[in-house]
């Protein structure tokens, strides 16, 4: 029978033809937009590598109008009044690149043909508590790595994987412009959000009373929303500027993600309404073209054909239809990941190539299955004089 | 070998209800070519429709070699219908999209038979209807006898014991509606097929063994 159908489809093959692009473009379509999808998702599954419960940032405003020394002075009398509170548990000054900011350092190499690119972090002794980071190898930075004749950094695993995969390069030295000597390996820091990359990240040690730009303070559990205007003063007294912004680092991150969640959303939505629409044409061509076909159900029902054989006759044109339009899809999206055309991991595709797949057969199958249980109900007395 | 009693079909709409067959009552002998004559609308395909199983009787019975075959289920039907029987239609009804050979190889592939074979069978009932020299041509390419010889050898492939013919010379002129009445003859008298052929020309009915009239749905002669 297998072969009596291909022979049909190969007679047919004009007619055919259309059939195949539309599932061949609707394929690929859901094929892009299952890849993005799964790539979206595999960055939220993957841990940010620092908390936002309970944490705050302050965006500081008044110490770049100072003088050194009395920027020096505030930023140390910021730091004892924030840690005197009963309220604070811990607190971290950094620059312009800190969580959901948007903002970001980085800087690549080529020395001797190792390339190599990262994003760059400054911090001080307190981000570690205050973002309650996890180190997976080594250590955080200490107070004598302020003293240390090569500066001491810290990767993220991202970095390693990257640049030195299957290596302990604790207390390595490696050449990034000039030399660093890794301490500490970090799992994630991806400040730039939940839908970020992990990317290669250098967190170098920098004097607090240097990053002058934000605050991050650990607060205790439950601090009431309240307290803000509390430290809002404080702070206004100790800077003696009133344009210090107080966030909630918890409702930044939220804020950060609601973007993508749209634009995810937008594109789920649409490449639905385009299921909807090729299930709905490939219903309205399986009918008319079973209606088209009424003589031959009749006369094979009168050869002895069974209704049973006529509905698997009609599923079965149409899966090997979808079959071909597949194959020629899969050979094109395949590409993708052979060629290493972009940065992503290959299982990424084929997963996407697999799940696409999956989803065209079976919305054939039910868009071929009601018309084709239809065909077998023709009574062949009345078909065989529909010519 | 075909009994038909009280056979009855009538048909219902809403508001009007006709009555294409009344009451036929018919012995059909084996081997016998039996020509049903009568005209438009008189019931004469009904009646063909209904000993073929392709359509039911709103009343009566069949039995074919004594057997009730009106209260088969579905798929006895379909066997039945594919062993015993044959079929010619006025219009042919061949498959434009498949050829020659592969249009009369259809009823073979309802049954457990090997492609190879199939085509063999195929074969040999287009050589025995002149026709072993177009296996690979489309119907398209055909004339209407050729045409008509092709269903002809697709109705004899399966070598039914019974070939229903619904005015098989209808669509041809004389000369080609000669040639299929003789091949049709030469399978009921070589083979012992048994043949009810329907058709509207006299000429035709009177190279049968048997002809039987219908007016309005009744038997009259």
């Amino acid at each position: 029978m297998i072969a009596h159908i291909l022979k049909l489809i190969w007679n047919k093959r004009g007619s055919n033809a259309l059939m195949i692009l539309e599932i061949f473009l609707s394929f690929l379509v859901l094929f892009a937009v299952l890849a993005y999808v799964f790539f979206n998702l595999e960055k939220l599954n993957t841990p940010i590598g620092f908390e936002t419960k309970d944490k705050w940032m302050i965006s500081l405003d008044n110490i770049y109008g100072l003088d050194s020394l009395e920027a020096n002075q505030t930023m140390a009398n910021l730091k004892q009044s924030l840690e005197d509170e009963d309220q604070i548990q811990s607190v971290s000054f950094g620059n312009w690149a800190v969580p959901f900011s948007g903002s970001t350092s980085s800087n690549g190499t080529d020395l001797n043909g190792f390339k190599m690119w990262s994003l760059l972090i400054d911090a001080d002794l307190g981000l570690k508590e205050t973002l309650n980071l996890n180190i997976t190898h080594g250590r955080w930075f200490e107070e004598d790595d302020y003293n240390a004749a090569i500066p001491s950094v810290i990767v993220n695993s991202a970095f390693m994987d990257k640049f030195y995969p299957n290596k302990s390069m604790i207390d390595s030295t490696f050449l990034f412009d000039d030399p660093q000597r890794i301490v500490g390996v970090i799992d994630h820091y991806r400040y730039l959000g939940q839908f970020e990359e992990d990317k290669p990240c250098i967190i170098s040690l920098v004097d607090y009373k240097k990053n002058q730009d934000h605050a991050i303070i650990s607060m205790a559990a439950n601090t009431p929303a309240s307290y803000e205007e509390k430290l809002a003063a404080l702070i206004k007294v100790v800077t003696k500027g009133d344009g210090s912004i107080i966030q909630n680092l918890e409702k930044r991150r939220i804020n950060n993600s609601r973007q993508h969640w749209l634009m995810l959303g937008s594109l789920i939505f649409v490449c639905g309404f385009l299921c909807l629409n090729v299930a709905m044409g490939l219903f309205g061509v399986l009918w008319y073209n079973i209606n088209k076909r009424k003589a031959e159900i009749g006369l094979r029902q009168a050869l002895g054909a069974h209704g049973i054989d006529i509905t698997k006759q009609f599923i079965l044109e149409i899966i090997i239809l979808t079959g071909v339009a597949l194959a020629i899809g899969i050979f094109f999206a395949i590409q993708i990941p052979l060629l290493d055309v972009t940065e992503f991991e290959d299982a990424l595709y084929y997963k996407s190539i697999l799940y696409s797949s999956l989803i065209i057969l079976s919305l054939v199958f039910i868009c071929a299955l009601f018309p084709s249980i239809q065909a077998a109900k023709i009574t062949p007395a009345n078909s065989l004089h529909e010519d | 070998m075909i009994h038909l009693q009280n056979i009855t079909k009538v048909y219902r709409t809403k508001t009007i209800e006709t009555t294409a067959l009344n009451n036929i009552d018919l012995d059909v002998p084996k081997g016998q070519f039996l020509s049903i004559m009568g005209p438009s609308g008189c019931g004469k395909s009904t009646l063909l429709n209904i000993i073929g199983l392709l359509d039911e009787p709103s009343n009566g019975m069949i039995k074919v070699d004594g057997k009730q075959i009106t209260n088969y289920t579905s798929r006895a039907t379909a066997k039945f219908r594919n062993e015993k029987l044959g079929f010619i239609f006025q219009s042919f009804h061949l498959i434009p999209d498949l050829n020659v050979i592969d249009n009369v190889e259809l009823p073979l592939l309802y049954r457990s038979i090997s492609s190879k074979k199939r085509k063999q069978m195929a074969a040999e009932a287009l050589e025995s209807v002149g026709l072993a020299n177009r296996k690979h041509h489309f119907p398209s390419q055909l004339s209407g006898g050729q045409k008509q010889r092709v269903a002809i050898a697709r109705a004899i492939v399966g070598k039914p014991e019974i070939i229903l013919a619904d005015e098989p010379t209808g669509n041809l002129d004389s000369v080609m509606g000669d040639e299929v009445m003789e091949i049709l003859n030469k399978l009921n008298k070589d083979f012992g097929t048994t043949i009810i052929m329907v058709t509207h020309d006299e000429r035709m009915a009177k190279k049968t063994d048997r002809l039987v009239r219908l007016y309005d749905g009744t038997q009259v002669a």
